[in-house]
């Protein structure tokens, strides 16, 4: 991306990347996943820093940290928590679940059955958890990083198309290039010092305040709306993209604009997040999806500024 | 107006879906008779001129039924039909029988009615068929038979585009406008087309079977046939155009444009007359001019004449008429005539001597009229004509004296004289009065003539003047009406311009003429403007609308004999095909829906010339920023930022920095790849 982040955002950026080195892109989409109140879905393979890029962005975001390993026999109340009797007091009492976190990284979400994954998708959406009838709100914010298994290993429940269109966007984080793998092997991402909050719940706030108030354009609808319209007219993709989907792409661009300080969005901005938003919406009805082809796709079709 | 129930129904019935439905479809087939309808309300247009009064009322009384709504029932149509049938005989009762049928023009009159009949009966049935959608054709080709106005010339174009457009608009069910945009790309493909068409194929004459539109056959006078002597004679001087006049070379001189009208002898007191018809008879076979009464073949003049309807039998030909225009007769004075007075505007290309010389066979019969004279009517006159004749023994000196004479009277040249003593013409005239214009000075000069033993004769017809003209068109006015006089000595007839001997022109008739703009250099520009227009119209009339086979023939010989006029030709002709398709180009030009777009248009072409071309699916800033990294300092860093402002941001800035960014980069040098673009 040709544009510069913000001198605001730019620490909490370099600070995650020192970390996660060479990822650049992955980190700013997750801050804009955040900043547009939305989670994100990494899908990549075991060992490329999936982790790694959660726990320092919640550090550095200053927020509390929670972590769920999913597995097979995972059930919703390990997640959400139980109420028990408390024989002192002769009341139940809630034992809250790792749920009850501001930052969650739900790890290999697709390795539970889709019974506990809905457990987690009802709090994503609602903010809320019902616990034996009783609604609990959550912290704000509340942010959740899922990460995927590609599908095809043993043992996943591939999570259902509606569960999927929850997560704002997905995308993989990859090898690193040469040189910052060079830079892990000599250890650079470990000498970095424990990474400390360099931004407080008050600026959280003002700044997703700020994300909702970036101006779309006619101009920018109507491009988004041509993208839109394209998934859905082109005949290309099994399904077309939702409202909710189309919801996620307007917000998502107000969130990559606001970052590199603009209070109005441009079709960069779009080109910048679509793929990423579409990516775990969108199915080739031939061939495989990918990131590069899914933008090259959408990109080459509906030309921006025309 | 039929629609308007449609959108208007609040029945809740007409909610339904299928209800909906079959009220869409209702929709789209009133769509097509609409368009039906618009086509007609073109074409008819003009044939509303023409038809007489009972088909009119045949036709209202078809928009009556079609306004209220009326279903075709059987029993209705059977009553139309009986009515239009009864309309179509009593439109052509009277005009009409057997062998009336052989004239064209009621011919075709007669289909035009059958036509409009039968449309009318099929509109009645709302149902479209073949023939109903290409009868507005039918009905614009029939209409052509009447008409061959510059004005009907305009309307057809106007009618072909608007039939062109509402076909469009049936076949594709496209929007309007849309149609509109097509239509205007077809005609400007098929102009160059239309002009070419235009010369291989002349038109075809019916006969002058112009009914014209009203108002351009008014009747035109000024010369009349006969030369009034009383103050009635001349009323106001009239601007109306009496005849246009294109001459294939220049114009000849102020002093030759004479068109001759009538030759009078007979002075009748209160006006002159021509010789009596038993008399004139006398003279056949009727006269052409023969070689010897002019130079040569180079020193005839050919013109082509527009003649107005006067009411009389006159042709105007310059002096001297080689021949006569087809179906006229010259007779043995030169007069041009018809057998018929002229109702219609007439066309006919004529060729003059106007260096001439001839009288040597008149008869003694004319020669003994043009001496007859009342020596007792103008004693004091006789009295100096005798001296005069004594005096000068030769015709020819005879003559000249004659005309000193008349110009130490010290006449005065006057629009308004004192009316003359109709019994003593002459003498009031030159020794009393001495005041008049030509027809004073032509009768009395004649009268003179006589009297000192010249024959004479008075010629009227009209005087051109070439403050009217353009390039090598010629109007005749009313106002140039003029009578001069002809004297035979020396054995042959001499012009004689009687007017030219008046010494003084009154104040009074100077300021009219001036008015009029005959005396001085007219400058007005409205006048120079409306002969302009005169000229333009007449060149339309000449050139397309009497474009014969004879006009291909001499066109096609100039093309050969003169290769810088084929090449002119061939040179509009190009320009011709450049402006269509710069027309049809500019029609079929990408929309520009936004305006900051279309601001940045130019910018875009100049990067892609100079091999800078965007790729597929890059955003502008994109674009502008891989630019700006090979070329760093270029304003298209400015335009860039104002740009996406603009068009992104929530303020609206003013377009005027931007152009100007704009512009800075277009001056800048094309860059080519190099990255010293400052």
């Amino acid at each position: 991306m040709n544009e510069t982040i913000a001198p605001e955002f730019l620490p909490l950026v370099d600070a995650v990347e020192a970390h996660l080195l060479g990822k650049r892109h992955a980190i700013t989409l997750t801050l804009a996943a955040f900043f547009a109140g939305g989670h994100v879905l990494l899908e990549d393979i075991p060992g490329v820093g999936k982790t790694t890029l959660a726990k320092t962005f919640a550090n550095v975001m200053g927020l509390d940290f929670g972590r769920i390993q999913f597995t097979g026999d995972l059930l919703p109340s390990d997640i959400l928590g139980v109420s028990y009797f408390d024989q002192e007091s002769g009341k139940f009492v809630l034992k809250k679940g790792p749920i009850f976190t501001q930052f969650l990284l739900a790890d290999e979400i697709n390795r539970s059955m889709p019974k506990t994954q809905s457990a987690l998708l009802e709090a994503m959406e609602e903010h809320h958890v019902t616990i034996d009838g009783k609604s609990h709100d959550l912290k704000e914010p509340f942010f959740v990083i899922a990460t995927q298994n590609p599908h095809e290993e043993v043992g996943t429940f591939a999570l259902p198309h509606s569960q999927l269109d929850r997560f704002l966007c997905s995308f993989g984080i990859g090898y690193p290039d040469k040189e910052a793998e060079r830079e892990v092997l000599l250890g650079g991402g470990s000498r970095a010092g424990a990474a400390v909050p360099l931004i407080d719940a008050a600026a959280v706030r003002g700044t997703m305040e700020a994300v909702q108030n970036v101006h779309l354009s006619p101009m920018l609808l109507d491009y988004l709306q041509s993208l839109i319209a394209y998934t859905r007219d082109s005949g290309r993709f099994v399904y077309g993209l939702s409202t909710r989907g189309a919801l996620a792409m307007a917000a998502m661009t107000r969130a990559w604009a606001h970052l590199h300080g603009r209070d109005y969005a441009l079709p960069d901005d779009v080109q910048a997040v679509a793929g990423e938003v579409c990516l775990h919406r969108l199915a080739f009805k031939e061939g495989v999806t990918t990131l590069s082809r899914l933008r090259h796709e959408l990109f080459s079709h509906v030309s921006a500024d025309a | 107006m039929r629609f308007l129930p449609i959108w208007r129904s609040t029945d809740p019935a007409a909610k339904q879906p299928g209800r909906i439905v079959s009220r869409l479809q209702s929709w789209s087939a009133s769509r097509e008779l609409f368009l039906l309808d618009l086509a007609y309300l073109a074409v008819i247009t003009p044939l509303l001129l023409l038809l007489k009064a009972p088909m009119l009322l045949f036709l209202l009384l078809v928009l009556v039924l079609l306004l209220a709504g009326k279903k075709g029932s059987t029993a209705t149509l059977l009553l139309v039909a009986m009515t239009g049938l009864l309309a179509v005989f009593f439109s052509i009762y009277g005009a009409f029988n057997f062998a009336g049928l052989s004239r064209l023009k009621l011919f075709v009159e007669l289909i035009l009615y059958l036509l409009l009949l039968a449309v009318s009966l099929q509109r009645l049935t709302r149902t479209i068929n073949f023939y109903l959608l290409i009868s507005p054709v039918l009905l614009l080709a029939l209409s052509l038979f009447f008409f061959d106005s510059i004005a009907m010339l305009g309307y057809v174009v106007f009618e072909v585009f608007v039939l062109l457009w509402l076909m469009l608009a049936h076949r594709t069910g496209a929007d309007p406008l849309f149609s509109l945009r097509i239509t205007g790309m077809l005609f400007a493909l098929s102009l160059p087309w239309v002009v070419l068409l235009f010369f291989f194929f002349p038109r075809i004459s019916f006969e002058h079977a112009s009914y014209g539109f009203r108002g351009d056959d008014i009747t035109r006078t000024g010369h009349d046939g006969t030369m009034r002597m009383d103050s009635a004679a001349l009323l106001v001087p009239s601007e109306r155009i009496v005849m246009e006049v294109g001459f294939q070379g220049t114009i000849p001189a102020d002093g030759q444009l004479y068109f001759r009208g009538s030759v009078l002898y007979r002075d009748k007191k209160d006006h002159w007359e021509p010789l009596p018809s038993y008399v004139r008879r006398a003279f056949i076979p009727a006269q052409n001019a023969q070689r010897g009464m002019y130079g040569s073949a180079q020193q005839v003049t050919a013109y082509k004449v527009s003649l107005y309807p006067t009411h009389k039998q006159w042709l105007y030909l310059l002096d001297l008429p080689l021949e006569a225009p087809e179906g006229a007769t010259i007779n043995a004075d030169f007069e041009t005539t018809l057998k018929k007075p002229i109702e219609e505007p007439q066309r006919y290309d004529a060729g003059s001597a106007l260096v001439y010389r001839y009288g040597g066979r008149t008869e003694r019969t004319v020669l003994y009229y043009a001496l007859d004279v009342n020596r007792s009517a103008h004693p004091r006159s006789a009295k100096a004509a005798d001296t005069l004749a004594a005096a000068n023994p030769d015709p020819e000196q005879r003559l000249g004296a004659l005309l000193r004479f008349f110009r130490d009277q010290n006449l005065t040249y006057s629009l308004r004289p004192e009316p003359l003593d109709l019994n003593h013409t002459a003498d009031s005239f030159l020794f009393d009065k001495r005041k008049g214009y030509c027809v004073h000075f032509a009768g009395a000069f004649v009268t003179f003539s006589r009297l000192a033993g010249l024959p004479a004769r008075v010629v009227t017809g009209y005087k051109a003047d070439r403050k009217n003209s353009v390039n090598n068109y010629l109007a005749v006015k009313e106002r140039d009406a003029h009578a001069w006089a002809e004297v035979y000595a020396g054995g042959r007839w001499q012009r004689v311009e009687t007017t030219a001997t008046a010494s003084f022109i009154d104040n009074e008739s100077a300021e009219l003429l001036r008015q009029t703009g005959t005396l001085e250099d007219n400058s007005d520009r409205l006048t120079r403007l409306n002969l302009y227009l005169l000229y333009v119209k007449y060149q339309v009339e000449t050139w397309v609308l009497q474009y014969s086979h004879f006009r291909q023939m001499r066109l096609l010989e100039k093309i050969k004999t003169n290769p810088l006029f084929a090449a002119k030709l061939a040179a509009a002709f190009a320009l011709l095909v450049l402006a269509s398709a710069a027309l049809f180009l500019w029609l079929r030009r990408p929309r520009c829906g936004n305006r900051l777009l279309c601001l940045l248009r130019p910018l875009l072409t100049r990067l892609q010339r100079s091999g800078f071309v965007r790729e597929e699916g890059e955003t502008l800033h994109t674009f502008f920023t891989r630019y700006l990294a090979a070329h760093p300092g270029s304003a298209l860093a400015d335009v860039d930022r104002l740009y996406h402002r603009q068009q992104y941001g929530r303020n609206e800035e003013d377009a005027v920095q931007f152009k100007k960014a704009i512009r800075a980069f277009l001056r800048e040098k094309p860059a080519k790849g190099s990255s010293d673009a400052h």
